[in-house]
């Protein structure tokens, strides 16, 4: 037997012989290969090790209202998708609405005559002026 | 709170199976969610939280934070609901996602503050005392150190190589299913673990 050591995946046999996942005739094998492979037998040795290390690390356990705060944010994302969803057939109106406002104002504003300016009604003081003026020059002669 | 129903109502869910039945029961649920049946949902969520949230907490060494990233993990799993198709084993699709979280979590940078200062973990060290023979303080204090060191081997990996280990460890994933979470081939999975595996070998053989 080549020794399973010198590819990843021979090193693959030797994880499994660890975690005990190999069917009993390949660890079979490989029982008799450590016998005379002082490396495979270190290799196994330090993997077992490490297996036993990582055992003692245990995660925290999840937090009692781990479920109740998910399903308020899937509740609060699905309120804002309703608004999401319904704001564009709630904006069409609305925006109808607005156009028809601009288009009456529009049409109020230029249907009125414009208004006069400051310069056209100075002249048309200077105008009456002149005018009352050479009524009064009539009158004195 | 949301109303969860009883299981027995998943009876009344009338779904295509036929895709589904090839495949695991996790998927089956998920079809069932996508059917709009919330309480498979729940049943999805109260078994896989677990494994989710210790996945998260042994990558990012924070409970709080993994914590968070898994209620982002099943957000995006109930998000894609209405679009999935059971093409894989439900947990390497779960995985997939969670694995992408924590690595991108671990690469913006964020863990930088946290790796200064990771969970007081004193709690792992207190749930292991059985009631009947506590432990000495003496022996405490070798197991907190023990284990911190564990931590710290396992936090020097690189993402890819540390949740490779994770999920072989912790989660008992075969090779094939590891590949597929990391998008990767098999022997590229094999190549990582016993890279990692090395690497913890020369750390922690000495601790027995």
């Amino acid at each position: 037997m080549r020794c399973p050591i010198e590819t990843h995946e021979g090193a693959g046999l030797l994880l499994d012989f660890c975690t005990r996942k190999l069917d009993p005739d390949t660890a079979a094998v490989l029982d008799r290969h450590m016998e005379s492979c002082a490396a495979c037998r270190e290799f196994v040795h330090g993997q077992q090790a490490v297996w036993e290390a990582l055992d003692g690390w245990e995660a925290a356990p999840v937090s009692p209202d781990f479920n109740r705060r998910f399903f308020r944010r899937v509740e609060s994302e699905e309120r804002r998708g309703r608004w999401t969803g319904l704001r564009p057939i709630l904006l069409r109106p609305a925006l109808a609405v607005a156009a028809a406002l601009v288009v009456l104002i529009a049409g109020t504003l230029l249907d009125q005559p414009p208004p006069r300016t400051e310069t056209a009604i100075e002249v048309e003081q200077v105008v009456t002026t002149l005018e009352d003026m050479d009524m009064l020059r009539v009158f004195t002669l | 709170m949301r109303t969860i129903a009883q299981p027995s109502a998943l009876h009344g869910v009338q779904t295509d199976m036929t895709a589904a039945a090839v495949l695991d029961y996790d998927a089956e649920l998920m079809l069932r969610v996508k059917e709009g049946d919330e309480s498979s949902f729940a049943l999805l969520l109260g078994k896989h939280r677990a494994p989710v949230i210790h996945f998260l907490y042994r990558m990012v060494r924070n409970h709080a934070i993994a914590e968070e990233l898994a209620q982002e993990v099943f957000l995006r799993v109930y998000r894609s609901r209405a679009t999935y198709e059971p093409t894989a084993k439900f947990t390497t699709w779960l995985f997939r996602i969670t694995t992408h979280m924590a690595l991108n979590w671990l690469r913006d940078g964020k863990n930088e503050k946290m790796q200064a200062r990771p969970d007081d973990e004193t709690g792992e060290a207190r749930a292991h005392e059985a009631p009947d023979k506590r432990p000495s303080v003496e022996q405490r204090l070798l197991y907190q150190v023990k284990l911190d060191e564990v931590r710290r081997a396992v936090s020097s990996l690189p993402g890819k190589q540390r949740a490779a280990v994770l999920m072989h460890k912790y989660e008992e994933m075969e090779y094939s299913q590891i590949a597929k979470v990391l998008g990767c081939s098999e022997s590229a999975v094999k190549s990582l673990l016993f890279r990692a595996y090395e690497t913890l070998r020369a750390r922690l053989a000495h601790m027995v």
